[in-house]
């Protein structure tokens, strides 16, 4: 951890001078930083020039219609898709260099659960982002993995094959691999699907310690009647409606803009570009 | 005794002495070093559902062979192992490539990608010069006899080498397989790892076309490696007995081909058929055997505590206990009835003396807690899954050997003292 402060300490300066929108004063650079990301599928626009800053220590919630591009928006983020055009930094640096200070909570529902490990191997799973290629995991990383089950209250489950824990505790796991990586960031798609209302409380409180001590949480959600739990929240429809303090952001008017269902205008002369071309000359 | 004597006389015996000859040791070890190799990286082919690619890259390194016995002009291992390499990587990349590029989904993709790759190089053979012949016939069969000194070192080395970079990668390889997507974002070379795993999976497929040939060698990479997935739910439990059953599957399935003249490759492909089969059948968590014992056993259980809860009632009643009178108030039949009195003697919980049915103190205290489990959970049903009293009684009569929950069951409803029928809870032992 000493090692990864003084990082971001050197960086200062570096990022005093591209950084656009910081407006809080905390020393350093901001934990993400998103410059006009454009990110299109075969042509056909997914985010349009998405640009936010996202403060340390802060719970964000990321929520919007299906097809609003959150899921794609995290996976720019940690590099798994290729930017259009735009750019992100992490810590005010390319996200190649500090890649071990994200971790990643995928939605669950792509995840092959007869695969043959246990709720620990899948924890430990998370020091191999520390390891390198050829790294082993030893003592300390199982401590770490435990801690990580124990702060999720699975510990109990350890040993249990995958397939063999609810849909809830399935997802505490695989936030656990999240925690065990010991990252500054946390980027988590839908952590709270299939969850009950008891352990969705556990979850936020548990994001509510980890803000505490520093880290930054950015959470895609479906579920609009927990907004209030999130101390920023963004509504994303391919592009930014409105991001800041949740009460400010959370009007009526503003989910009406993100979730009404009609197509956005810069929606309908893409397609009117791509499938019209011919007649419109 | 005459006759006998004779025919043994006349019996070959030599043919059973085969087994033990050069041959057979050489053909074996180098059979079995292509199965741990196959069942190890088989497991990666079966938990990334790629088997249909394994089957791919076997009959799309025709060309490749093809091409270096063109080039070499003659089947030397290394430039065989080169140009099916080359193949193989080719056809994992094309296979990327087509998939990503048009709206054709990966299984198709293979299969596009590999049927062309296969007739590509069925077309070369015949445009090769005069007097090269290429054996396509042992390239689809396999021919054990042209398993030489040199094939054996080759898999001397593959063998052991995939072993070791399975080993040595073991977790990037397992996490990779696992979730891909996150081993991505841990920076970990996802695609170069599939790659890798491709071209060793080649290296293994073109060792071991020679003994099973194109169309059977996939088995010798998913059957080993199916049947051990069957049987642990630990990834390295997995690799180790996936790598053991496909050496087994080989030199079980080359000894007795030898012994009974088989052909070689089908006869190992029967074998790892074979033990695929005992891991279904045997697989301790869901095994048609295991779960057929448990049920049984289950029943067992149910059964002796229905007895002993009837040897009770009647020793309350003070009507005599004979295995008739047993029989007919737990409905059960005499000799499953007496059997139950066996296994429930053996336990302690009845008198010892066959000739006198009745219960032991500690079988009395079993009988009781049973009652007091099965009022509780009478009072359970109709007080929180709103059952109605008159429905309740078969359901608990189940419920009833759960008597392990009884404890809960009394907490929960607050020490009840009278179940819905108004008749006593046995208060809590001890």
């Amino acid at each position: 951890m000493n090692s990864t402060t003084q990082q971001s300490g050197s960086q200062a300066v570096d990022a005093s001078a591209t950084v656009v929108g910081v407006e809080s004063a905390v020393a350093g650079p901001a934990p993400i930083e998103v410059v006009n990301a454009m990110v299109a599928y075969d042509g056909r626009p997914v985010l349009r020039s998405v640009s936010f800053t996202s403060p340390k220590g802060k719970l964000v919630g990321i929520v919007g219609p299906n097809g609003a591009g959150k899921s794609t928006l995290l996976k720019a983020i940690l590099g798994l898709v290729r930017l259009d055009s735009g750019t992100v930094r992490v810590f005010g640096q390319p996200l190649k260099r500090v890649r071990r200070r994200v971790a990643y909570v995928p939605q669950t529902e792509a995840v092959d659960w007869d695969f043959p490990v246990t709720a620990m191997d899948v924890v430990m799973m998370g020091s191999y982002a520390g390891l390198g290629l050829f790294g082993r995991p030893g003592t300390r990383q199982r401590a770490a993995a435990q801690l990580a089950l124990e702060q999720v209250g699975m510990a109990d489950f350890a040993k249990r094959h995958i397939r063999r824990l609810s849909g809830g505790q399935q997802q505490r796991v695989f936030l656990a691999r999240a925690l065990c990586q010991q990252a500054d960031i946390l980027l988590l798609d839908e952590p709270f699907a299939g969850v009950d209302a008891a352990t969705e409380q556990a979850i936020f409180d548990l994001m509510d310690r980890l803000t505490a001590e520093g880290k930054t949480l950015i959470v895609v959600n479906h579920d609009l009647s927990v907004l209030d739990r999130f101390d920023l929240l963004m509504l994303l429809n391919q592009q930014i409606v409105a991001f800041g303090p949740t009460e400010q952001v959370a009007t009526d008017e503003n989910l009406r803009l993100t979730y009404g269902g009609r197509l956005s205008l810069l929606e309908r002369a893409d397609t009117t570009l791509q499938h019209a071309g011919p007649e419109m000359q | 005794m005459m006759i006998e004597t004779l025919a043994l006389v006349e019996m070959d015996w030599s043919q059973w002495l085969v087994p033990f000859t050069e041959r057979w040791w050489q053909e074996t070890v180098c059979s079995a070093l292509v199965g741990v190799a196959c069942g190890v990286l088989g497991c990666f082919v079966v938990l990334r559902r790629m088997a249909l690619i394994g089957d791919a890259l076997s009959h799309a390194v025709l060309p490749g062979v093809v091409i270096a016995f063109m080039l070499t002009r003659d089947s030397g291992i290394v430039g065989l192992l080169l140009g099916a390499l080359f193949a193989g990587l080719a056809t994992a990349v094309l296979v990327n490539l087509v998939s990503r590029h048009s709206r054709t989904k990966e299984d198709s993709s293979i299969g596009i990608v590999f049927t062309s790759l296969f007739a590509l190089g069925i077309v070369l053979i015949s445009a090769l010069p005069r007097g090269l012949h290429f054996d396509l016939k042992c390239f689809l069969f396999g021919d054990p006899l042209a398993v030489g000194t040199a094939d054996l070192w080759m898999m001397a080395v593959i063998a052991p080498a995939v072993v070791l970079i399975v080993t040595l990668l073991y977790h990037p390889l397992k996490i990779s397989s696992f979730d891909p997507v996150v081993a991505a974002a841990m920076g970990l070379p996802v695609v170069l790892l599939h790659y890798l795993l491709m071209g060793m999976l080649s290296a293994t497929v073109v060792a071991g076309l020679k003994t099973t040939g194109v169309i059977l060698v996939v088995a010798m990479v998913i059957t080993p490696a199916s049947a051990a997935y069957q049987l642990t739910n630990r990834f390295w439990v997995m690799l180790t007995l996936a790598g053991l059953f496909g050496a087994l599957s080989a030199a079980i399935g080359m000894s007795v081909a030898f012994v009974t003249n088989a052909p070689t490759g089908p006869a190992m492909v029967l074998v790892a058929a074979g033990l695929f089969a005992l891991a279904v059948l045997l697989s301790p968590s869901h095994g048609v055997v295991f779960d057929w014992v448990r049920r049984r056993r289950l029943n067992q259980h149910i059964q002796s505590e229905d007895v002993l809860k009837a040897v009770f009632r009647l020793t309350e009643v003070g009507t005599p206990c004979t295995v008739e009178a047993v029989a007919s108030d737990a409905s059960m039949g005499l000799a499953r009835v007496r059997s139950m009195l066996d296994r429930l003697r053996g336990q302690g919980m009845m008198m010892p003396d066959p000739a006198q049915v009745g219960l032991t103190p500690q079988g009395e205290a079993r009988a009781v807690e049973m009652i007091r489990s099965h009022r509780l959970w009478e009072s359970y049903l109709v007080e929180r899954a709103q059952l109605d009293v008159s429905s309740v009684h078969d359901a608990a009569e189940r419920l009833e050997h759960a008597h392990g929950l009884a404890d809960e069951v009394d907490e929960q409803l607050g020490h009840p003292r009278f179940d819905p029928q108004g008749k006593p809870i046995p208060p809590r032992r001890g």
